[in-house]
């Protein structure tokens, strides 16, 4: 399974594996790491699963993958970067095993 | 405080109604008796009713009422606030749904605060998640063109069609059943059970469909325990968070809310935006003419037509925008107010498909944001899509006079269709 690691805002690293298919939102949420809050369950409705793409990565992962998530990044509390996405808008493939995510000190 | 979901019991803190019953700490200069709910301005029209206390009451005030005394939060941002801040806006003992005391259960999760509640959304998630909604896309839209035919047969055969009945309530009645894994005769029945449960206005009436409803989710869990398929049911009778299994008031009051929050909000919300459809028939047109934008469509209908409120219990004292509340006082965030909140959605009870995208309050927010709102997006828009293309002009039936039903899910009473 491919493996994704959670960086908070202090520094700290959480290796995770998260299926393929699934989204980092979800990889963070069901195994307890904080940070990431996704609060709205992946419904691009509350921009609560903000993170920062690592510079290594993020051109393989992209730019926002809709109108809606552009839009409702603008809501996300804390600073939004060039490379801010919304967690739950990134879908785990394979090509993307070892991301590198740092998550906000705040998600609202 | 978490409580033991194991070992429920009733709250102990105490309850507040008129005017003989507020307490020192509210100043004279907040009360009010708003008539939220079952005033005849707010029955009247109450999106109208609620858009406008944003320019009637100040952004919190206390409300003094025959349903109960409470805090009354109007602001899209004092929303965002509270309902993410569950340590101090709690959700025990916040849902008003009477139960027996000597037989007490708490719906779940929506009264269990963290650090528990996740243990409870884990186990449904996969199915109530944007991605496992889709999976019943073609059973929705099979359950929706099946009410059209029998909408479209009684109406050649002479009827005319009664949209809450013939349609709002009976799809979100089959979609349940079939997420649940229980059989679709049922649909009568149920249909029958949540009316008299929700739309009776009669206790004693409420308590026995109550009764009715515990004894036949109580007889399906025995039954799923025993012979397990892949419905919600048996999905949550099954289950062993952390390797313990579920306990029968757990299994119980979660299959129990999951029957009472899924049924009348998609119910309402239905009504309320064909009634609006039938009215106007520009913006029908426009949807009609942009299915690519259907998903922004049904988020702009879903911040219009907002169906519900949340309520919370102070579980400490708080003070916002200089109001002092205290630990026990109750909390009414009206989430149909807060998305008519002109700094957030300027021209706010304008239908706009092309507003900018921001956190609505149909759902909520927080730890407690509905499970069902991806089903529900999902439920709109396949009723949209189905019904659009089949019925495309409509209208009220001419001369009809609208109705609000009082209490706490709002929606008009009946939608008298002609075409």
């Amino acid at each position: 399974m491919p493996k994704v690691t959670y960086v908070d805002h202090e520094g700290h690293a959480s290796d995770v594996d998260v299926e393929v298919g699934d989204n980092v939102m979800h990889g963070a949420v069901y195994n307890g790491i904080e940070g990431i809050t996704g609060e709205c369950g992946g419904g691009l409705s509350c921009a609560t699963c903000h993170c920062y793409i690592d510079a290594d990565w993020v051109d393989t992962v992209g730019a926002p993958s809709s109108q809606a998530e552009e839009e409702l990044l603008e809501s996300a509390a804390a600073e939004v970067r060039p490379s801010s996405r919304l967690s739950c808008q990134i879908e785990m493939t394979s090509a993307l095993d070892g991301l590198v995510v740092h998550m906000p000190e705040h998600q609202f | 405080m978490p409580i033991d979901a194991a070992n429920p019991v009733p709250p102990s803190f105490p309850r507040h109604v008129g005017l003989d019953q507020v307490p020192d700490h509210v100043p004279a200069e907040l009360i009010r008796q708003s008539g939220l709910t079952f005033g005849p301005e707010f029955l009247a029209g109450p999106h109208d009713f609620m858009a406008a206390l944003h320019e009637k009451q100040p952004p919190i005030y206390y409300d003094v009422s025959p349903m109960g005394n409470m805090w009354h939060l109007t602001k899209h941002e004092d929303a965002l606030f509270g309902l993410r801040h569950p340590d101090i806006f709690s959700n025990e003992g916040a849902t008003p749904f009477p139960r027996d005391p000597n037989d007490y259960f708490y719906f779940i999760p929506i009264e269990i605060d963290p650090p528990h509640h996740r243990k409870y959304r884990n186990i449904v998630d996969p199915v109530f998640s944007p991605k496992g909604v889709l999976k019943l896309e073609e059973l929705i839209r099979r359950r929706s063109n099946d009410l059209i035919d029998e909408i479209e047969a009684k109406v050649a055969a002479g009827g005319t069609c009664e949209f809450t009945e013939d349609f709002g309530r009976p799809l979100p009645v089959s979609v349940f059943l079939d997420i649940m894994g229980l059989p679709q005769a049922m649909r009568d029945t149920f249909v029958e059970w949540a009316m008299e449960l929700l739309h009776s206005n009669d206790r004693a009436i409420m308590g026995q469909a109550m009764a009715k409803i515990g004894a036949y989710l109580k007889e399906a869990i025995a039954e799923k325990k025993a012979n397990p398929d892949d419905g919600v049911v048996s999905l949550i009778a099954h289950a062993e968070p952390d390797g313990v299994p579920l306990s029968e008031k757990e299994i119980f009051g979660f299959v129990c809310f999951l029957f009472i929050g899924g049924l009348d909000t998609v119910f309402a919300t239905l009504n309320n935006i064909w009634l609006w459809l039938a009215q106007n028939p520009e913006q029908r047109q426009e949807i009609i003419d942009r299915p690519q934008d259907i998903d922004r469509i049904v988020e702009e209908l879903l911040r219009r037509w907002s169906v519900t409120f949340s309520g919370r219990v102070l579980d400490k004292d708080y003070e916002m925008r200089g109001v002092q509340m205290k630990k026990g006082d109750r909390v009414t965030f009206i989430l149909p107010a807060c998305n008519f909140d002109p700094e957030v959605f300027p021209d706010p009870k304008t239908v706009d498909f092309d507003r900018p995208r921001k956190t609505i309050l149909a759902f909520t927010v927080g730890v407690h944001s509905c499970m069902g709102g991806h089903l529900a997006r999902l439920e709109v828009k396949i009723a949209l899509q189905e019904w659009l293309r089949r019925v495309p002009q409509f209208e009220l039936q001419p001369g009809t006079h609208i109705e609000y039903r009082p209490g706490g899910v709002i929606g008009p009473e009946a939608v008298p269709l002609v075409w």
